[in-house]
């Protein structure tokens, strides 16, 4: 058997095209090694067979025909999708008992474009209850395991995107990352995990947590990977106001390597309180690393990026209060039975169908938007947020790209962080990015010193200029290799 | 940590929000959301006069409309195809008179 | 409880309204591609953006933004480039995403306004307005010869969504009360909606009729909406207080709701004074609660008691890119902008010397006014077309307003009463081919019988005789058949004219022409 999920996208497309195998073998096989790899992981909310065999036969017709070529950047490559994204016909719960029983009766842009450049749509991928969390654990539905040590989180929002991918499941899914949602399980999973500039990629169908904070994008185990699938996800969407043109071929300047550009580092992050020596020194090897390939290390200054953590508390909360309001019983979602009136129906559905993250966020966002306190909180977070772009703005006029950790540690084990306030920490270096709306990646460095477990550096783009970043971390590639497939789940057999 | 909120502002808050809480959950509610509070605390500390807010991470982009082009919708099966309950092509409620609203 | 008439003797009533009106000409909803139109099959004009389905955003419907600008200008607002939509959270189930997509500090179209002119009865709610001189103002009014001008302040005008419609069933007529279930259609939901509002400027229930009839005229004028109160695609929403005469300091005040009628408006806001003052006479105290109107009742029933000002958490809506208005999109707006109601009197009064009365009741209606232009458009080439702008004013002001009155389901244009065909028919009587009596009669006749007046004075064989040598004639005859008469008219008695005249008329049939028999009977009589 071959698994087609620790290949790479060039890899399968290759073999497509020279009838090594066929988009229906991708499919079949994708979903059975699913089935083996997943009863450990639980990655998987749902897996979507005959999604994948209808366009798996599409592309099979039209390798019979001789048109491969024009179906796209994804031909014949499976890919899998977070939960909180629609796609027509399947469950989009959200890891939430809320909508358990959802179908999505439209699909969003973000999928809609992979199934449009030829991707074989898989299936849902698990993740925190509405994306409220760091590790996974609060979904519904049961945590998703780090195939690197099935004791430890996954990291989270995206655990199961992140887990897909590290596991060898799959080579490419998309996950949304809100205040570090995609860099930090990228990086609890060794694996290159994107979140491109804020209006690159569509949010429409992407049910939103932040709304000015959510962005989608890519976990694979290459930076050719991210930079294929961002090829297909980014541009301006009529569907969403916030998304803007985009004509970048992500893949362009990946080989071009880091001589002469300026890399920024933050000393205040590298002596963050949290930080592990072990991070702190795959970073520093890291920076080290590109210093050797000819770059320029740059200390720049980030003043305001301390007030990132707040500021994210307020935003973040108040527009999840009112993305969240819609669940209310009436046209979808959790609806508790035998209620005499609405008000009751209304409270008891909300209790019982959305977990204690997210009731905690609604309730603190219902709290900051209050009149009175609204003033005190949450205009001021938005003022922060000027400066903190301000920040961006300035350290971006000395360098083309910043490198910081991802996250002050590696993944932690189920349970360990209870506190609310301790779990907000694991984002403390992402969290001021989704403010200032730049894109931002995890690019893994190798594993800890003390865990043994996959360490990733952070690389910050300038806005709409995600390409720098996706050149850096192909520099570094070239020096930490590709991201493996977790060892207890690397084919024995060996497609490789 | 200061009471930001008190248990009553807690039941205020989750009834505005629509969310019954049992009483052990206010107890532990008010205290997640004090603690969470106190962490807001850096935000309030900086001299802001003057510093223009960010509301929208756009950069430059305004005016973005679309024409006024009719659009496919739903059939009636497919709008309520989620509905928890449904009657005569609507969505059924149980009584709403003591909500409040606008109306 | 007393009169309204009373009740203003001692209390001022201050009134503001707050008008909804949808923008029903447009194709499509204000967020989505949803087509607009009233009556489909519940929930068959939906999609994920109005159902707010989880992960649908919103987009702008650019002739929305259009359509509000333009009411804007039409209604002397300025426009304020730089706005945005905000979030108003709360709960309630017709609003499919739970929070209304709305404007903030800042709406599109601030600071307004529209001069109301009151007369005839309708002036008679305005306290002591005969202590005013013609041309003396008080206020925000200015004293005219047959009533006055009150100049009324629009605080703004803001863009919004409209929601969704619901039935309850077990109730009593489909209201709440009672109601053991609703259901919920959101074929509504997401209607672009727009929000006037004025400032506490009015003084009485007739003012306040008066602004949201000629708000309406405006709105008819511009074209962005059917304005139906019975569709409710216009709504209007009062609130109301009352403060002793002298007095500076405001009330407290009451919102009035369900007046969807011009008569219920203005009924329902007289009711609403007299109930208030009732209270406060009594020694009561007036709470700050929402009200609805019952017409069958003729009273106001509390709807809901407001403790505490509602918190809507308003914050901006992050999903929608701001505004930024280019004079060029502005001026782009105004260029569309067509001959308003008051500009349209104003042309009347000044290019065909209509008084300000005629004037104003000719552009009460778009039809009526169009129908003028046209006639006038027919006469335009005539060297003294324009002596024909009375008579045609007075036929459509009388006959042809009372004809549409009695028939309110036919519109003007759909009436046998073409232009031509009423400019033919002041011609006749104004060239003394008939009587003004008689044209009445050929107007029913046109009415009814849907012929050109020529043909149906030759049929009718109405034809007025204006000859003097035919007349004289007669006049002769008659003279001599009543020596008697002559007599005692000769002696004083001139109270007999009308009997000679009507000898006269009788003896040609009623087809002489009443001012030739006059004038030769006074000739001959003198």
């Amino acid at each position: 058997m071959t698994a087609f999920g620790s290949m790479g996208i060039a890899q399968i497309k290759a073999g497509l095209a020279a009838k090594e195998f066929s988009a229906s073998e991708v499919a079949a096989q994708t979903f059975e090694n699913i089935a083996r790899a997943d009863e450990q992981v639980h990655a998987f909310l749902e897996t979507t067979e005959a999604l994948a065999q209808d366009a798996a036969a599409r592309i099979d017709r039209a390798i019979a025909e001789g048109r491969f070529g024009d179906m796209g950047v994804l031909a014949g490559v499976p890919v899998a999708f977070k939960d909180n994204m629609n796609l027509t016909g399947t469950h989009t719960t959200c890891s939430s008992r809320m909508l358990e029983n959802y179908v999505s009766p439209y699909t969003a842009t973000c999928v809609e474009k992979c199934l449009q450049a030829g991707a074989l749509p898989i299936g849902k991928l698990n993740m925190d209850e509405f994306a409220f969390g760091s590790s996974t654990e609060t979904s519904a539905f049961g945590p998703t395991r780090n195939p690197w040590d099935l004791e430890r989180v996954p990291g989270g929002s995206s655990g199961g995107s992140a887990a897909a991918v590290a596991a060898g499941m799959v080579c490419a899914t998309l996950g949304s990352d809100t205040g570090g949602s995609i860099r930090q399980p990228g990086s609890f999973c060794g694996i290159v995990a994107v979140k491109p500039t804020y209006g690159v990629v569509s949010r429409y169908g992407v049910v939103a947590f932040g709304s000015s904070l959510d962005q989608v994008g890519p976990f694979t185990r290459s930076v050719e990977d991210a930079a294929f699938v961002l090829n297909a996800l980014a541009g301006r969407d009529p569907l969403d106001c916030t998304s803007q043109v985009c004509d970048v071929d992500f893949t362009a300047n990946l080989a071009e390597g880091v001589c002469g550009m300026r890399i920024g580092v933050v000393p205040a992050f590298m002596e963050a309180q949290g930080l592990t020596s072990e991070v702190r020194e795959k970073v520093e090897d890291a920076i080290a690393q590109l210093k050797a390939l000819g770059a320029e290390i740059v200390e720049v200054d980030l003043p305001h990026a301390r007030a990132a953590m707040s500021a994210y508390y307020v935003l973040g909360p108040c527009e999840a209060f009112s993305n969240l309001a819609r669940f209310d019983s009436v046209r979808y979602g959790y609806c508790d039975p035998d209620h005499a009136d609405l008000g009751s129906q209304y409270e008891a559905s909300r209790a019982i169908g959305f977990g204690a993250e997210a009731k905690r966020r609604i309730m603190l966002g219902s709290y900051l938007l209050s009149s009175g306190v609204y003033d005190k909180y949450y205009y001021p977070a938005q003022q922060v947020r000027t400066l903190i772009t301000q920040d961006y703005t300035q350290a971006y006029e000395r360098v083309d790209c910043i490198l910081t950790p991802v996250s002050p540690r590696t993944a932690f084990k189920f349970g360990e962080i209870g506190d609310p306030t301790e779990m907000y920490l694991s984002d403390m270096f992402t969290i001021s990015i989704n403010i200032a709306g730049n894109g931002g990646m995890s690019f893994p460095v190798g594993l800890g010193r003390e865990t043994g477990l996959p360490v990733g550096v952070q690389l910050i783009s300038p806005a709409f200029k995600d390409a720098n970043m996706l050149r850096v971390a192909a520099a570094l590639e070239t020096v930490y290799g590709k991201a493996p497939v977790a060892p207890a789940f690397a084919e024995e057999k060996g497609a490789e | 940590m200061t009471e930001h909120v008190s248990q009553a502002d807690v039941r205020a808050i989750a009834e505005y929000a629509r969310i019954g809480l049992t009483a052990e959950e206010v107890v532990s509610m008010t205290a997640d959301l004090n603690a969470i509070i106190d962490s807001l605390a850096p935000i309030t500390e900086y001299d802001l006069e003057g510093v223009p807010p960010t509301f929208h991470p756009i950069g430059d982009l305004s005016n973005v409309m679309r024409e006024d082009k009719v659009r496919g919708s739903f059939t009636q099966e497919v709008a309520l195809s989620n509905a928890p309950k449904q009657e005569d092509g609507s969505f059924l409620i149980p009584s709403i008179l003591g909500e409040g609203g606008d109306r | 409880m007393k009169s309204l008439e009373e009740v203003l003797e001692t209390w001022e009533a201050v009134i503001g309204l707050e008008i909804h009106s949808e923008l029903t000409t447009l194709n499509t909803k204000m967020f989505c591609g949803c087509k607009l139109e009233f009556g489909a099959a519940p929930n068959t004009h939906t999609c994920p953006v109005c159902l707010g389905l989880p992960g649908a955003l919103p987009v702008p419907n650019k002739a929305a933004i259009e359509s509000i600008v333009l009411a804007g200008l039409a209604t002397n607002c300025d426009i304020e480039k730089h706005s945005m939509f905000y979030r108003k959270n709360y709960m309630y189930p017709d609003m499919a995403k739970n929070f209304q997509t709305t404007q903030g500090p800042i709406a599109f179209c601030m600071r307004g306004h529209l001069d109301l002119d009151v007369d005839g009865p309708a002036a008679k709610e305005r306290y002591r307005l005969d202590s005013l001189e013609p041309g003396e103002s008080s206020g925000n009014i200015v004293r005219t010869e047959d009533g006055y001008r009150a100049h009324v302040g629009i605080t703004r005008i803001h863009m919004e969504e409209d929601a969704g419609k619901m039935v309850h069933i077990g109730g009593g007529e489909g209201r709440i009360a009672g109601a053991k279930e609703s259901l919920v259609d959101y074929n509504r939901a997401g209607t672009p909606l727009i929000e006037l509002v004025t400032e506490p400027d009015l003084r009485t229930p007739e003012e306040a009729r008066l602004f949201m009839q000629k708000l309406r005229q405006i709105y008819l004028a511009i074209g962005i909406s059917d304005c139906s109160m019975e569709e409710g695609s216009l709504r209007c929403d009062g609130n109301v207080s009352l403060r002793r005469r002298g007095s500076a300091q405001f009330g407290t005040k009451t919102e009035l709701k369900n007046m969807n009628s011009f008569k219920n408006l203005h009924d329902g806001l007289a009711y609403e004074i007299c109930r208030q003052a009732q209270v406060l006479e009594e020694g009561g105290v007036i709470y700050q609660e929402t009200r609805h109107w019952d017409p069958s009742a003729k009273r106001t029933i509390v709807m809901r008691v407001k403790e505490t000002a509602d918190d809507y958490r308003l914050f901006p809506e992050p999903d929608l890119a701001p505004y930024d208005l280019s004079d060029e999109f502005i001026e782009r707006v105004r260029a569309k902008l067509p001959e308003l109601p008051d500009q349209k009197a104003a042309r009347y009064s000044a290019s065909f010397g209509l008084s300000a009365y005629d004037a104003r009741h000719l552009v009460d209606h778009r039809a009526t006014a169009d129908f003028f232009d046209e006639c006038m458009a027919l006469v335009a080439a005539e060297k003294d077309g324009s002596k024909f702008a009375k008579p045609l004013a007075n036929l459509i002001i009388n006959d042809v307003t009372s004809y549409l009155n009695a028939h309110p389901e036919v519109a003007l244009t759909d009436t046998p009463l073409t232009a031509s065909r009423a400019v033919g028919l002041v011609r006749l009587q104004s060239d003394g081919a008939i009587s003004s009596k008689q044209s009445k009669q050929v107007f029913a006749a046109i009415m009814e019988e849907d012929k050109d007046p020529d043909i149906i004075v030759e049929e009718k064989g109405m034809k007025q005789v204006s000859d003097a040598g035919a007349i004289e004639a007669v006049v002769d005859e008659v003279l001599a058949a009543n020596p008697e008469k002559v007599a005692q008219f000769r002696d004083g008695k001139t109270g007999l004219m009308g009997f000679f005249v009507g000898q006269c008329m009788k003896a040609m049939r009623g087809q002489g022409n009443p001012k030739v028999i006059n004038d030769l009977l006074s000739q001959k009589l003198s």
